[in-house]
């Protein structure tokens, strides 16, 4: 019988009684035929490959993470709260030893979750690696995390969350944002004015295949990495990068995403997009578990599998490798912005738009260039659902004089404000004004 | 009347039961090379003195294959695997006679690789050069189309003397489980069918013309005609049937354990809301696992005639047994010996208990009753470890639903019934370590042979049905058909347990469409070009283990015939 080389945890989550609609790709479906080639393949008879159930984020979990407007309730379901907590029992088997790899194999997805959420942006309500996260450094600490984002689609809800953080490294591979939602994703989009670099963009152009990806991760991820040298690493393994994949161009195979995983080595891996249920999603997921495991993947073949056929254009290929040369500059010699500042504050406006909901929101963020910690940072939210709501959050070692401009803020009446949310990681406090 | 025979590794149990009430019970040695005579013994114990022509049901439970198995006395079977991409088919490679034949399905069950005849000839060339006259043959996928199956069990036709089709063994998914127990199934095969006939012409002599059930490891039964079909099924059958006996003597709808102690291992078994739980997908044998549905029995290697050993003032228990413990003439101090140290229990000769332990203690220079002390902690410690990680292991089982993550009760049992040899000598240390109510049935000796005379059949169905492709396929049936769009999970349900129903009557079994549980009912909607097309629809049914009466306690002084020499154990 089989062995892995390493411990592998997978928590298998397919929410067979949930879906957006009866139609929608992130339905039931999703993952019945995946489960079924585990079942036959006989994934969880391999020693040291052990199916767990997820656990279920609380509403501290989220709050630690996001603010929620109105609130928690009124932005996500039962689903999401146990697609969440499917990415905390991964991490708590890596934290704990239970398991030396983990993969949260969990619906619904949430890579484009921002910090504020007013509804569900490209199939996601809360950002399920950003809950991990987040629970991650409130049990074991302030530790340094790279993400590593390979759906189809930039991840640009995780971008957000991690916009301004110096300790957590995103790294988003995707197909360029000219040509597929969400529109972003550029190499100059590169990290807040304090933590320049730690957000990186590779945007890949369509019909990039397994040579093209495997190319990016080599001379780009890896060496950042090897240079960031992270705690942990985490894989947003969306599987819609599949040349099979019905709402995206690109043509990446089962043998090449495994061989990705092969060679990341990430700790923790989690499902994000991914809608080729038959031709895709049974095959990749088996070449992942079985690279994390450490496991022979090289008979992991899609039945229509064609390597010559998927191959990149010769011009392709020489895109991707023009590119790839330029954009380690970005992380290892970051070049500031010109960042809009009113006062010691540095300020960002914005709209986002909810695409699945069809909400648009009013956004304008205010962080502080304080000397003694990361800097509190203050965000206006608007939308015509829930009015004028106002997001707190003091870093985790946040200084006393941030510290009391917030909960100055956070007590303040008649301010206009119709919710407010204190994000307090100092003090473990993450409540709504009552 | 009913009779029950359990034939376990040291002991066959038996027993004869009118209605719920037990008329007599017997023990006797397993000879293992002649199972008939020990067979013989017991019928020759519980039914002097009565009408065996009013035997109408003989459950046995035996150890038949399991020994084979375990000991190698098997058949040679070609195994023909049809593999294709994925996990390398090489992995499940068992047996001297396996091939591998290119060919392939994906998992909607679609040929994706057409089946190589040349490599099949060549294969089934091999075998009959080397005699091989049992088969196995087994498909990835071949649940959902067994078409490849099908074509090299014709080629095989008469050059087979039997095939085990991987198909028809369980609808159940799992490749690597499918190619073990088809070829585990051939392997015993020619065995069973021989000690079938030498059993019937046996029953006749003692003019018993009852119906013959063989035990599973589930806890049900099958008729013996249906065993001679899949043999494999019955390994295991042993702890089911104590398990099946507890069902009948302290029935109850709570969270309960089960502790079986014997002289060398100690089974635990779950009951959840009083329904022993079984193995997700199957029992594993000889380190590989199965498809044959089982009751999860966990088995630690501690039992009464464990050896006590001394390693770097460590203290061992178990799980090597030397012999029976030296208040009973063994040569080195086990667990029972210690109890006896501890006045725990007056057993046999306990001078030389006392005697072995005071001899190990000196060796490593500790005081004989500490040492005592030191090994009915450790034996008492590894089962309440062991009975906690499995209630963990159980309330942390996958679930797939939202549903039933929100609805979860978990499982916390509060009463342990133990049964077996030294059950009595444990009762108390178990009620004070585990916190737990323990009770002690009073035919716990024979539970075994009780759980076999009383259970009934079981059986299980896998529907699954793809109304896009227009297709439902119940594997262990033999039913691949067309079903038109409008087929529904309803009609699904419908139809899996009428035919569930249907194929029991025709095994002589009766049950009401009650009696049939639906394990698993899904209806997904397929969706293809964002337009839904049809349903992908899964049904589990299965007709549980259950006995068919509860035992009556009055009869429960009744004396076990042990033979001349009367044992304890």
């Amino acid at each position: 019988m089989l062995k892995a080389k390493s411990s592998l945890g997978v928590i298998f989550f397919p929410a067979y009684d949930w879906a957006i609609s009866e139609t929608h790709p992130e339905r039931e479906e999703r993952l019945l035929y995946t489960q079924d080639q585990f079942r036959e393949e006989g994934l969880f008879d391999i020693e040291g490959i052990t199916e767990y159930r997820p656990l279920r984020a609380t509403d501290q979990d989220i709050l630690r993470t996001h603010f929620c407007f109105p609130s928690v309730d009124g932005i996500c379901t039962e689903s999401h709260r146990i697609s969440a907590g499917g990415a905390i029992q991964a991490a708590r088997l890596v934290l704990e030893r239970e398991t030396q790899h983990a993969f949260a194999l969990v619906r619904p997805p949430g890579h484009h979750a921002m910090k504020v959420v007013q509804g569900n942006r490209g199939f996601c309500n809360i950002n399920i690696e950003a809950v991990m996260v987040e629970w991650i450094r409130e049990h074991y600490g302030q530790k340094r995390i790279a993400i590593v984002d390979t759906d189809c689609h930039h991840g640009d809800g995780t971008q957000d969350v991690y916009w301004h953080d110096p300790d957590v490294l995103f790294i988003s591979l995707h197909q360029d944002g000219r040509t597929l939602y969400p529109g972003s994703g550029f190499p100059n989009e590169n990290g807040g004015p304090r933590a320049l670099g730690r957000t990186m963009n590779i945007p890949l152009p369509p019909n990039t295949s397994d040579e093209g990806y495997l190319h990016a991760l080599e001379q780009v991820v890896l060496p950042i990495l090897a240079d960031f040298k992270p705690d942990l690493v985490i894989n947003s393994a969306g599987q819609d990068n599949h040349y099979s994949d019905p709402i995206t161009n690109m043509c990446f195979s089962a043998q090449g995403y495994a061989r990705l995983n092969e060679m990341l080595k990430p700790d923790i891996a989690v499902l994000e997009g991914g809608y080729s249920i038959k031709g895709a999603l049974p095959y990749v997921n088996l070449g992942i578990c079985l690279a994390m495991a450490g496991c022979d993947y090289s008979a992991v073949l899609e039945p229509d599998f064609n390597p010559e056929q998927l191959r990149e254009e010769p011009d392709t290929m020489n895109y991707i490798k023009r590119l790839c040369r330029q954009l380690p500059d970005l992380y290892f010699y970051p070049k500031p912005g010109a960042y809009e500042k009113e006062g010691r504050y540095f300020i960002r406006e914005r709209d986002i738009y909810y695409d699945t909901d069809n909400i648009t929101e009013k956004q304008r963020e205010e962080l502080k260039d304080c000397d003694d910690c990361s800097g509190i940072r203050i965000i206006k939210s608007s939308t015509h659902r829930t009015g004028s709501c106002l997001g707190i959050e003091l870093p985790w070692n946040c200084c006393p004089a941030c510290e009391k401009e917030g909960y100055e803020r956070f007590k303040r009446k008649n301010d206009g404000f119709q919710i407010v949310q204190m994000l307090d990681r100092k003090n473990k406090q993450y409540v709504y004004r009552p | 009347m009913r009779i029950g025979i359990d034939i376990g590794g040291t002991h066959t149990d038996g027993v004869l039961i009118d209605g719920d009430r037990l008329i007599a019970a017997a023990k006797t040695p397993t000879f293992s090379d002649n199972l008939l005579e020990s067979i013989s013994q017991v019928l020759r114990s519980i039914l002097s003195g009565q009408d065996p022509g009013k035997v109408s049901t003989i459950n046995l439970s035996t150890t038949l294959n399991t020994n084979a198995i375990v000991t190698g006395r098997i058949e040679k079977v070609g195994v023909l695997v049809v593999g294709g991409p994925g996990i390398a088919p090489e992995t499940y490679r068992i047996g001297e006679h396996f091939h591998l034949i290119p060919g392939s399905l994906d998992h909607l069950g679609t040929e994706t690789t057409p089946l190589d005849m040349d490599r099949l000839q060549a294969a089934v060339a091999d075998c009959a050069g080397k005699g091989v006259k049992s088969f196995a043959v087994v498909g990835k996928f071949s649940p959902r189309n067994p078409s490849q199956e099908n074509t090299i069990r014709e080629h095989l036709g008469n050059r087979a003397d039997f095939v085990s089709s991987g198909h028809l063994l369980s609808g159940q998914l799992n490749f690597g489980r499918r190619i073990h127990t088809a070829y585990y199934n051939s392997a015993v095969w020619r065995a069973f069918r021989a000690f079938s006939t030498a059993l019937q012409e046996s029953l006749l002599k003692f003019n018993i013309r009852a119906d013959v059930n063989i035990l599973k490891a589930d806890g049900g039964t099958m008729p013996l005609l249906r065993a001679l079909e899949s043999p494999v099924v019955s390994i295991f059958s042993g702890p089911a049937a104590s398990v099946m006996g507890i069902l009948a003597m302290e029935p109850t709808d709570s969270d309960i354990l089960m502790l079986d102690i014997g002289g060398t291992t100690t089974d635990i078994a779950l009951f959840a809301a009083g329904q022993p739980l079984l193995e997700r997908e199957g029992i594993s044998i000889d380190g590989r696992p199965t498809l044959v549905r089982a009751i999860h029995v966990e088995s630690i290697g501690i039992g009464g005639d464990s050896l006590i050993q001394v390693e770097q003032g460590v203290v061992l228990v178990g799980p090597q047994r030397l012999g029976p413990c030296m208040a009973r003439g063994g040569s080195a101090p086990t667990l029972m010996d210690a109890l006896n140290v501890l006045e725990l229990v007056e057993f046999g000769n306990s001078r030389n208990s006392i005697m072995g332990i005071e001899e190990l203690a000196n060796r490593h220079g500790i005081p004989g009753r500490q040492l005592a002390r030191d090994v009915v902690d450790t034996a008492i410690n590894a089962i309440s470890t062991r009975i906690d990680s499995l209630i963990t292991q159980v309330n942390s089982k996958p679930v797939y639903t939202i549903q039933e993550i929100l609805e979860d009760r978990p499982i916390t049992p509060s009463k342990l019934i133990v049964i077996g040899g030294p059950a009595v000598v444990f009762r108390e240390l178990l009620q004070t370590s585990l916190g737990m109510e323990v009770v002690i049935p009073p035919l716990h000796g024979v539970a075994n042979a009780i759980g076999a005379a009383l259970t009934r059949s079981t059986a299980q169905l896998v529907l699954t049905a793809d109304t896009a492709r227009g297709k439902v396929s119940i594997p262990r049936l033999e039913i691949f058909r067309s079903v038109p769009r409008s087929y529904t999970l309803e009609t699904a349900i419908n139809e899996a347990k009428s035919l569930l129903i249907g194929d029991l009557e025709q095994a002589g079994v009766r049950i009401s469409a009650e009696e049939v549980q639906i394990t698993q009912a899904d209806s997904f909607n397929i969706v293809e070009d964002f337009y839904t097309t049809g349903r992908n629809i899964r049904v589990v049914a299965q007709v549980q283990p259950a006995v068919t009466v509860l035992l009556d306690k009055v009869n429960a002084g009744i004396r076990i015939d042990s033979g001349p020499e009367r044992q304890l154990l």
